[in-house]
């Protein structure tokens, strides 16, 4: 019912905070789509954002103060929110990082030794 | 960090209801919009566009169930909503509301007003540093009650003699006087290491120390923060400010100057008494000082068990009661006793209200069970009626513990509205408790007060009382519905109920029965007591008269008093109404006491079984004012002035010193006296200084007038108030504008003395009535409850011929079964209640069956009351009208 997460396992557990942080970095201030879109880009397609998985990280992100979202207009002229990074966000994503590569180097070793 | 402020965002999220849900869902329509458009430009049809960017991002209602969960927080959402349906469900039935929350506000509020007297007085640490480690010394001499009473030279020998304490300390109450009419200041003298012993510091100046106690040292005073305030208006230049108190018992008034102010929190370690000035052992003249009447506390050294304390104590004790046992065997008998005195020194307050006040505590939770079983009962008749509600409900996907949940939110809800209520009522009820036990304290100086603060532990005891008033009765009506299988419920209009459901009903009416039982047993218990000590067993008759005390301190001596006597007991007995006057060194009920040692003629005894009897000084006509009989001789006259040796005794000594001899016409000595003393009458016994002992024996000593203070007792044919005006204007003239001291009646001085056993006669009689009351009402709802689940059983059975009187007596004979289960229970637990308060109550008089007896023919009464309506609704039913209402 509540808080159960993703319905569809199309985003590894823990990595939405840092994938959307990350391209926030990369595009600046995007809206929701913007940021589905370049994702989908980068990964070729691998990663297809559902809108439940999206926008409550997105939220959660902002409750946390990592992001913040101010109303703007697309360039087709219609009404949307804008997300940026804060302060808080670039170090959280740098804690995030290095947190990242040392789980990704660890796996790394371990899945090659048992080879 | 990050993470609590999500959870304060959410949580105001919920209270707000903030982003809206439109404006979510057009971010969420735009992210499809665009992703359709991105499609398009691929080349894909517009509609099979937006059927692909629906499949690839999810449907705009599930992404919204998602982000709503994710704004707020859906379980205290969840939880206002139940609390919202809640409030629907309890307006929707005000009746049982009512008297549900009638209930619970009473109970609640009795438990919170009990607790919050007796927490200071029994179980609160004063507050000061390490309270633990402190402890108190007390003794008691036969027949006395303990005390906390030494002398300078004591305290300065244990002092310097001990190996057990860090710091031991000494405090005196002055009894001060006030010349404005006003409360007068509350002063304590300590010793200089009293601030420091108990870790106070100044928030002003400084605090009194040792070099306060030395020889020459100045008058010291350091006042408490509240009198700061009230007095001083908080200004700084309190410092150096002279105070100057008065005690009755010095001539002058003694010149403090201040030298700071204690800290906040500090208002003394005597519970009940709230010094405004501690002042230090210089400012008192050296002949009061000699006087002793210091209580004495101490530290416990790190590591020195209190046993090993009050070893050591009666050690050093040894020497200055082996002194006092020179002239009083008595004194061999006494011990000194070492107690700890976290929650402060003991007072005649603890020692006369902390056993009726923790049988109240003890009375005022069996309230509360009752209380929620009976609303549990209540709740689970109406859980009856709302089974289709719950069956539909469940039918519809509800989960059973969401059902459960809903049923205890209802719970929790009416409880919280009990306990905000509760304390309410708890603040008033208090204050009165507050004040009936107050009203017995005559002694002079100020009065005594005891802070009774709506504080974090009351607070926090309510909460834990209400909550778990709310689960227990919400328990009854979630089992229920966790139960309730909906097939069944849908599918009848729910005539016949489920036997265990009814056995349960049953249980709960007998359950109330039982505890009813019990409180009613002891509320019989404290209200026979203090008739017994009121009425039956005084040896007086405390009806009719006026005491007026007099200050005779102007007539000089013996020829003086007699005159005043002479002058003015004529004049008393002139006033209409009054049938005789009589004055006296002391009346019964009174307080103060007088007693020394008697030798009798022809009677030896043992030194060590000498024991002091009490002594009075009376005018003729003593006897006939206050009711007590002449057995033998004579009394008094006015001709004895002449022949003053002469005395009347009574009963108790009499059969002491002459036993199955004629006391008339011998003769005793009394202690330090050269002359006998020849007996001319005895006299019935009559309660002396407390009421509660059996008499003592007494000497009556013939004398009109004693100096210094006198009663002057008024017998009256008419209410003895009515007299007071002229009895009080007779004083005036003939000795002077300020010689009346104080008017009061006897019974008045009577009540004052039982105020305990007062206190515990009206509490426990209210909470007897209102337990009977409740388990009248959960039998009532009970017999209502079948007559009209019932009504077509009862019209089938008139139709086959049973007549009104059969019904009549089916309905009663089943409201009794289960009175009389409820007695077979609640005999044993209220046999137990009877016993439980014989130790909570000093010297209780009767016990055993008799109250107990008592109690269940008052309960029988009241329930077969309440089984009469139902039963005579039942007659009512019409055989034809009932049968057709399938």
């Amino acid at each position: 019912m509540a808080n159960q997460g993703p319905a569809k396992a199309d985003v590894l557990q823990g990595t939405l905070d840092i994938m959307i942080l990350q391209t926030l970095v990369t595009l600046g201030a995007s809206h929701g789509y913007a940021i589905a879109a370049r994702l989908e880009q980068v990964s070729s397609g691998r990663v297809q954002l559902n809108m439940g998985t999206l926008y409550p990280g997105l939220m959660r992100l902002e409750q946390r103060g990592f992001i913040s979202g101010t109303w703007g207009v697309t360039d087709n002229k219609r009404r949307a929110r804008f997300y940026a990074i804060t302060a808080a966000g670039r170090r959280q994503l740098a804690v995030d990082k290095r947190e990242w590569n040392r789980t990704v180097t660890t796996m790394q070793a371990l899945l090659s030794e048992s080879k | 960090m990050s993470v609590m402020r999500e959870w304060l965002r959410r949580l105001w999220a919920t209270f707000r209801n903030a982003p809206e849900d439109a404006v979510m869902q057009e971010e969420l329509r735009l992210h499809l919009d665009m992703l359709a458009a991105d499609l398009q430009r691929r080349g894909v049809t517009p509609e099979e566009a937006l059927r692909q960017a629906r499949r690839q991002a999810g449907g705009v209602a599930q992404a919204m169930e998602q982000r709503r969960d994710q704004r707020g927080l859906p379980w205290l959402e969840g939880l206002l909503q139940d609390a919202r349906f809640g409030t629907r469900m309890l307006r929707r039935a005000p009746v049982v509301t009512a008297v549900a929350l009638l209930t619970l506000t009473l109970a609640i509020g009795a438990n919170t007003a009990i607790f919050s007297l007796v927490d200071p007085l029994l179980f609160r640490d004063v507050p000061v540093r390490d309270p633990a480690r402190l402890v108190q010394f007390t003794y008691q001499y036969p027949r006395d009650p303990p005390l906390n009473n030494f002398g300078l030279a004591y305290y300065e020998q244990v002092r310097d003699g001990n190996h057990v304490f860090s710091d031991l300390f000494g405090l005196a109450a002055l009894t001060t006087e006030s010349r404005t009419g006003e409360d007068p200041i509350a002063a304590e003298v300590v010793t200089g290491n009293f601030f420091q012993a108990l870790g106070v510091r100044p928030a002003l100046g400084r605090v009194l120390d040792v070099s306060d106690d030395k020889p020459g040292a100045a008058a010291a005073a350091v006042v408490s923060w509240r009198y700061w305030k009230s007095r001083f208006n908080g200004d700084l230049r309190v410092l150096g400010s002279a105070i100057d108190i008065k005690d009755t018992r010095v001539p002058a008034p003694m010149h403090v100057t201040v030298v700071g102010v204690a800290q906040r929190e500090f208002s003394g370690i005597v519970v009940g008494y709230r010094p405004d000035v501690w002042i230090s052992l210089s400012a008192v003249p050296d002949a009061m000082r000699s006087r002793g009447g210091l209580a004495l506390a101490a530290r416990l050294k790190p590591a020195v068990s209190i046993d090993q304390a009050r070893a050591e104590m009666r050690v050093l004790y040894r020497p200055t009661r082996d002194a006092l046992a020179q002239r009083d065997p008595q004194w061999l008998r006494v011990e000194i006793d070492v107690t700890p005195a976290r929650t402060g020194l003991s007072t005649p307050l603890h020692q006369q209200f902390g056993g009726p006040l923790l049988l109240l505590m003890t009375m005022v939770g069996g309230v509360l069970l009752l209380a929620c079983v009976n609303i549990g009962s209540l709740l689970l008749a109406r859980g009856a009626a709302r089974q289709q509600e719950m069956a539909v409900r469940v039918s519809l996907g509800a989960g059973r513990f969401r059902i459960v949940r809903q049923v205890l939110t209802e719970s929790l809800l009416l409880a919280a509205i009990g306990g905000v209520l509760g304390i309410v009522g708890a603040r008033f009820g208090a204050t009165m408790l507050m004040r009936i036990m107050m009203s017995g304290t005559r002694s002079p100086g100020p009065s005594p007060h005891l802070d009774i603060p709506l504080d974090a532990r009351v607070l926090m005891f309510t909460v834990v009382v209400t909550v778990l008033a709310a689960l227990l009765f919400g328990l009854m009506p979630a089992i229920a519905a966790f139960v309730s299988t909906p097939a069944p419920a849908l599918r009848q209009s729910g005539a016949a109920q489920p036997r265990s459901r009814r056995v349960f009903g049953n249980g709960l009416v007998v359950a109330q029965v039982a505890i009813s039982l019990a409180l009613l047993s002891v509320s019989q218990l404290s209200i026979a007591h203090l008739r017994h000590l009121r009425d039956r067993s005084l040896g007086f008759d405390r009806h009719g008269v006026l005491l007026v005390s007099v200050n005779t301190s102007r007539a000089q001596n013996r020829q003086q008093l007699a005159a005043l006597y002479q002058d003015i007991v004529p004049r008393l007995e002139a006033i209409p109404g009054v049938r005789a006057v009589a004055a006296s060194g002391l009346t019964p009920g009174a307080l103060a006491a007088a007693s020394r040692f008697l030798q009798a003629e022809g009677f030896d005894e043992p030194v060590q079984d000498r024991a002091r009897v009490s002594l009075n000084w009376v005018s003729p006509n003593y006897f006939a004012t206050f009711g007590t009989p002449l057995l033998a001789g004579r009394d008094f006259s006015d001709a004895d002035s002449q022949e003053p040796r002469r005395v009347i005794v009574n009963q108790a000594l009499a059969r002491r010193y002459f036993a199955g001899r004629d006391p008339i016409g011998r003769h005793v000595w009394l202690e330090n006296e050269r002359d006998p003393y020849e007996i001319i009458g005895v006299a019935g016994d009559a309660k002396y200084q407390d009421i509660r002992l059996p008499a003592p024996p007494i000497v009556y000593v013939f004398a009109p007038m004693s100096r210094g203070s006198t009663t002057l007792s008024l017998r009256a044919d008419v209410n003895p108030t009515t007299v007071a005006a002229d009895a009080r204007r007779i004083v005036t003239e003939v000795m002077g504008a300020d010689s009346v001291r104080r008017v009061t009646t006897l019974a008045e001085q009577v009540d004052a003395a039982v105020v305990p056993e007062r206190l515990m006669s009206i509490l426990g009689g209210f909470f007897g009535t209102v337990g009977a009351l409740l388990a009248a009402i959960g039998l009532y709802g009970l017999l209502a409850y079948t007559v009209a689940r019932q009504t077509k059983e009862i019209g089938i059975r008139m139709a086959l011929g049973a007549t009104r009187g059969d019904v009549m007596r089916m309905m009663v004979r089943r409201g009794l079964t289960l009175v009389a289960a409820g007695f077979v229970v609640g005999a044993p637990v209220a046999f137990w209640g009877t016993r439980f308060a014989a130790t909570a109550i000093e010297d209780l008089s009767g016990g055993g069956v008799p109250p107990v007896a008592t109690a269940a023919v008052a309960m029988l009464i009241v329930a077969a009351l309440a089984a009469f309506m139902p039963a005579h609704r039942a007659t009512r039913v019409q055989p034809v009208i009932a049968l057709r209402s399938e």
